[in-house]
């Protein structure tokens, strides 16, 4: 009888529409990366946001285009470049575990990693855009006024920026949920350590009663990135108000 | 007492100054693009002399040789812009605050209720830059610098961007700081009538290069002062005495003037326009005009297109005319003439010192 009822049907009618424990580890764990890929993004694109947006300089082309480029090279190709540096063997993964018995590839902190390359040049751009539209004019009152350089920095223009950052930070937050290509590559597909929502759908629909688990994560995924998205959009609209 | 000796390349030109400034209020003068603006920043530290010196009272900002250079937080240096610069997402009140709160209670030498006060900010404070006007953008621009207790107030021609009305309204406020704050002021302007309210200790400034320097009277008629003064609404000056709140003697003729706050018996500079002021041959009947000055026609020269007419009142008076006028006027060097000056397009400038 079963047989006969078309599989997609079977699906939708799976009793189950609560995610298992295991698909909650996957649920936090994408959370995780992507907060902390946040987290750990922001100083560098407030800093290079804010040498991008004022300063002039040699090879100024070539810094925005190296920040810019894990935005338009295959992921993979990112993932595999982090395997060469950051892998047991790589130049700078042998350091880390030789001095400090650090591991970054095949960890948890190796998806972190990745995701924050991958989503760096978004967060990056609305950054600096932000920054730009800042008065520098503003600042140097500032510093007449008594304020240091870091002062005046934090109290006026990146207080007015704040609204960009914000929507830079949700958009990169939004990116790593959606990392597959160079975490895969980097720090493989394991099971409550690198196995995040993209990759836990790939996984499930390559297993043969994964279909449900599968459905579910999506659903999870779509609600997710919209609501970063809309949480971007309402925040920045209302800063600017 | 501001010393200056600085020297710095421009892309257009070398801003080369050895000046003094003493107090309490110094102008200076000079046509847009002088070089003034940047003389404010080399001040105030937010751009570099490229040689040179800079000191106010006992303390050195700037000095090539030694090294010093102290960063513009440092310098308590109130720098008022010609865009107020204030901050959007601060309210008037921390705007206001913005400066005070870097302060050591000790270095406070004004409670911002006094300055609000002073300058009627009252009912503004809780409100965001974006819902004032210009007039009130620049009284809390002003506001701000104060409460940073300078050493010195500069401002880059804070009342450029307003229009006359407004122009009017604040000039009393900054009248009160120079009287009643006690703060040296250093007020860049391009427009004479603006400064002579102030001040007349007046620093002329073209390209770079300062072209005089010294009481306004004793300079404006020097050869390459004079074009500048007729380039940017040539101002005729005159010394005079107040005889009533709105009636001045100058030469033993009268004239009127829109009413002013001085005793009788003061005397003080006027304004006037040369394009103010109206040539006729004979004194007119029937006409609303008060003011009628007679005098001599000492010369008659063309300038920048304009024509002006030379007039001795027993100072020399410029008036603009068209050249129509001159002809049907058919004025002549030595011709006697009759200035008429409509009462409101007299400006009351300082006391004569």
């Amino acid at each position: 009888m079963c047989a006969t009822i078309p599989r997609v049907i079977r699906i939708k009618f799976y009793p189950v529409i609560f995610p298992t424990p295991e698909e909650y580890t996957v649920l936090f764990l994408s959370l995780k990366v992507g907060l902390l890929c946040v987290v750990i993004s922001l100083p560098f694109a407030v800093l290079l946001g804010w040498v991008l947006a004022r300063k002039n300089f040699r090879g100024k082309l070539i810094l925005d285009g190296l920040c810019h480029l894990p935005l338009v090279l295959p992921p993979v190709v990112v993932g595999y470049l982090l395997l060469l540096l950051l892998g047991r063997r790589g130049f700078l993964g042998q350091i880390l575990n030789d001095w400090f018995g650090l591991q970054i590839a095949f960890t948890w902190r190796g998806a972190v990693l990745a995701a924050a390359v991958v989503g760096f040049p978004l967060m990056l751009r609305a950054v600096r855009l932000a920054i730009e539209s800042v008065d520098p004019r503003l600042e140097r009152a500032a510093r007449t006024l008594g304020a240091n350089p870091l002062r005046a920095f934090f109290s006026i223009t990146l207080r007015l920026a704040a609204p960009g950052v914000l929507v830079g930070s949700l958009l990169a937050f939004a990116r790593s949920l959606g990392e597959f290509g160079a975490t895969i590559t980097f720090v493989s597909n394991i099971a409550g350590e690198t196995r995040t929502l993209p990759l836990a759908i790939f996984t499930y629909i390559n297993q043969p009663d994964g279909e449900a688990a599968a459905a579910r994560l999506v659903l999870l995924s779509i609600i997710l990135s919209l609501g970063a998205l809309i949480a971007s959009e309402a925040i920045a609209r209302k800063m600017k108000n | 007492m501001l010393t200056l000796c600085v020297h710095r390349q421009l892309a257009e030109f070398t801003l080369q100054i050895d000046v003094t400034c003493t107090y309490p209020v110094t102008a200076i003068f000079g046509p847009s693009g002088c070089g003034k603006t940047t003389l404010l920043n080399l001040i105030s530290g937010l751009m570099r002399p490229d040689s040179g010196q800079i000191s106010i009272d006992d303390t050195i900002l700037f000095h090539a040789e030694k090294g010093i250079d102290l960063p513009p937080e440092k310098r308590r240096i109130g720098h008022v812009f010609q865009d107020d610069l204030l901050f959007p997402h601060l309210t008037v009140r921390q705007n206001l605050l913005y400066g005070y709160q870097f302060l050591a209670p000790s270095e406070r030498k004004f409670h911002p209720d006094a300055i609000i006060d002073l300058l009627e900010l009252n009912t503004l404070l809780n409100r965001l830059p974006n819902l004032l006007s210009g007039g009130e953008r620049q009284r809390v621009a002003l506001g701000r610098a104060i409460l940073t207790s300078p050493r010195l107030l500069i401002m880059d021609e804070p009342l450029t961007a307003l229009d006359q009305e407004l122009k009017d309204r604040i000039m009393p406020y900054l009248r009160h700081i120079r009287t009643d704050l006690g703060i040296p002021m250093l007020y860049v302007s391009h427009a004479i009538g603006e400064i002579l309210q102030l001040t007349g200790q007046v620093i002329v400034l073209n390209r770079g290069r300062v072209l005089a320097h010294g009481d306004f009277f004793s300079i404006a008629h020097q050869p390459k002062i004079l074009p500048l003064l007729e380039a940017h609404g040539f101002e005729n000056v005159l010394p005079v005495e107040v005889i009533a709140p709105n009636r001045v003697q100058y030469n033993n003729q009268i004239l009127h003037i829109p009413p002013c706050d001085r005793r009788p018996g003061t005397h003080i500079f006027i304004g006037i326009r040369a394009n103010d002021i109206i040539l006729c041959r004979q004194r007119p009947a029937g006409l609303s005009i008060r003011n009628a000055l007679s005098g001599q026609v000492l010369d008659i020269v063309e300038t920048h297109g304009r024509r002006l007419v030379y007039i001795d009142v027993g100072k020399r008076l410029a008036a603009e005319v068209t050249p129509e006028a001159i002809v049907e006027l058919a004025l002549k060097i030595g011709d006697p003439v009759i200035c008429l000056i409509k009462t409101h397009a007299i400006r009351i400038g300082p006391d004569v010192s």
